[in-house]
């Protein structure tokens, strides 16, 4: 994966940010960013300005959906990638509608979840550089 | 200790309630007589109007009633608390002078269950009543232990679900973080922490493929499979299937083939659902067949219905194991050949995807050795 971009990763299960981190570090990204929620995240977001966020959806104090929201808010550019564990069809959509790049199902395997991340980052950071603004790399 | 009583022990109806109807005080007072001596209680009512006030403060578990009477008579008065307790009402046993056959039969028209003539014979009195009462006990009983069972089931679907989603996260970490490990993530391992890691993948793998079936029948069995149906070509969703099974055949030496068919059938289905169906089936076949085997996937249509079959080379499905197949938990005898895991599961939810699109799923042992699994699945009509 051609990126070495910023990642912030909101997830209040620790085990899970521990496995995306360092699937994350295994495919070249070095600047990570954790959140355990979303007040949290939006801190980190404001303070940092990564180039991308990994969200989780069901957590508690402030969820992925309103965080998605508040963070579309600040930056409606910034890149999403909400984090599911059950892909509710609903929540797709409504993720999807709130202006979400893509989902990640984190009970994927680690080449899945890779692969998807790829994706995402192919499609949101790539015109950028056919216009000739290159890439964060 | 050689009573009569022996012949029903495990039926205790003392205490249950009876209403005596009639407008005949002698009468009232035999009948009473009678059934207090068996433990029962009683109240009693002079006319049917007493009797349908009696009844709603009384609530009786049988009611005995007088069929003539002033005012309004038995069957008038049956018919009217038929109408107003329904299906709750107590049964309704008349009590008649005359025991011409018309009267019966009005009294059974009525909403009666039964009938008793005066003057009354205690033992035949006590032992229709006891009758009675008993059935009502026993289909009481019933309604009960349904609406028990079907709670505790609901119950069951709903444990498995919460726990099934709950354990699929800590899972699927535990998994991701061995394979990155195992890839070398954090530094080279040594030969034993490899194997430990490896262990603790695998052992973390099947895990979460029992939690992730155990959803599933979970969600199916509370009725919440919810179809995303779109037409899509079945040699699409098999071919992949077929790809991406053939990477973990390799390991058994066993290849995969596909007999595409001329044209391509269109479904309209749910593709993860049907995907999933076709992903079982081939690691089934894989699963069962000796290292070194060949597997054939064909696909074909037959008028209405697209088919793809799934031949395999293992020992087929033993004669009288047939039934438990595509049942929940439903393991048969045979057993993997490379130490693969099963959770009897695989098959039963196949079946319920199946079903859920119309379609059926079958099995038949194929000449020699070997089983052949065939889902047929209505095409798609535009």
């Amino acid at each position: 994966m051609n990126f070495s971009g910023s990642i912030l990763l909101v997830d209040d299960e620790a085990h899970i940010r521990k496995f995306i981190s360092l699937l994350l570090r295994h495919l070249g990204t070095t600047r990570i960013f954790e959140a355990p929620n979303g007040r949290e995240a939006i801190e980190v977001f404001k303070k940092e300005r990564p180039d991308l966020v990994m969200l989780d959806v069901n957590m508690p104090v402030m969820d992925g959906i309103e965080t998605l929201r508040a963070l579309k808010e600040i930056d409606p550019d910034c890149v999403v990638v909400m984090l599911t564990s059950l892909a509710n069809r609903q929540t797709i959509d409504e993720a999807a509608a709130l202006g979400a790049n893509n989902y990640i199902r984190k009970d994927a395997p680690p080449e899945d979840i890779g692969r998807a991340l790829a994706e995402t980052i192919e499609a949101c950071f790539e015109p950028q550089e056919s216009d000739g603004d290159p890439a964060p790399s | 200790m050689d009573e009569p009583q022996t012949h029903h022990p495990s039926i205790d109806l003392k205490g249950r309630r009876i209403l005596a109807v009639d407008d005949d005080r002698i009468n009232l007072r035999i009948i009473g007589g009678i059934l207090r001596h068996e433990g029962y209680e009683i109240a009693e009512a002079g006319s049917g109007e007493q009797a349908l006030e009696t009844y709603a403060s009384f609530q009786p578990n049988l009611v005995l009633l007088d069929v003539m009477m002033p005012g309004i008579d038995g069957f008038t008065t049956c018919r009217t608390l038929k109408k107003a307790y329904g299906d709750k009402c107590a049964p309704v046993i008349f009590v008649t002078a005359k025991s011409e056959a018309d009267d019966v039969v009005m009294g059974f028209d009525a909403g009666g269950v039964d009938y008793l003539t005066k003057p009354f014979r205690p033992k035949e009195v006590v032992a229709r009543i006891r009758t009675h009462l008993s059935n009502q006990q026993l289909v009481e009983q019933q309604k009960h232990l349904v609406d028990q069972l079907s709670m505790a089931n609901a119950a069951k679907d709903r444990f498995l679900g919460m726990c099934a989603h709950d354990l699929r996260n800590p899972l699927s970490s535990i998994r991701g973080l061995a394979e990155l490990l195992d890839e070398n993530a954090i530094g080279e391992l040594t030969p034993e922490q490899k194997e430990i890691i490896q262990t603790i993948h695998g052992a973390s793998q099947s895990m979460l493929q029992l939690v992730n079936e155990l959803l599933d029948v979970a969600t199916i069995e509370a009725g919440h499979l919810k179809l995303d149906k779109n037409p899509t070509s079945v040699v699409e969703i098999v071919e992949r299937s077929v790809h991406l099974s053939n990477i973990e055949a390799a390991k058994k030496n066993t290849r995969i083939e596909m007999r595409k068919p001329s044209g391509d059938p269109i479904i309209d289905v749910d593709r993860n659902k049907i995907r999933q169906v076709v992903d079982n089936l081939i690691s089934n076949a894989v699963k069962y067949s000796p290292k070194g085997s060949l597997i054939t996937v064909t696909i074909h249509t037959d008028e209405t219905v697209a088919i793809f079959s799934v031949s395999d080379d293992g020992p087929g499905i033993p004669d009288g194991e047939r039934h438990k197949l595509f049942k929940d938990y439903g393991r048969l005898s045979t057993t993997p050949t490379g130490g693969e895991k099963s959770t009897g599961l695989g098959l039963a939810i196949c079946r319920k995807i199946v079903e859920a699109h119309n379609g059926t799923i079958s099995v038949e042992n194929l000449p020699g050795h070997g089983a052949q699994f065939s889902v047929s699945l209505p095409l798609y009509n535009k």
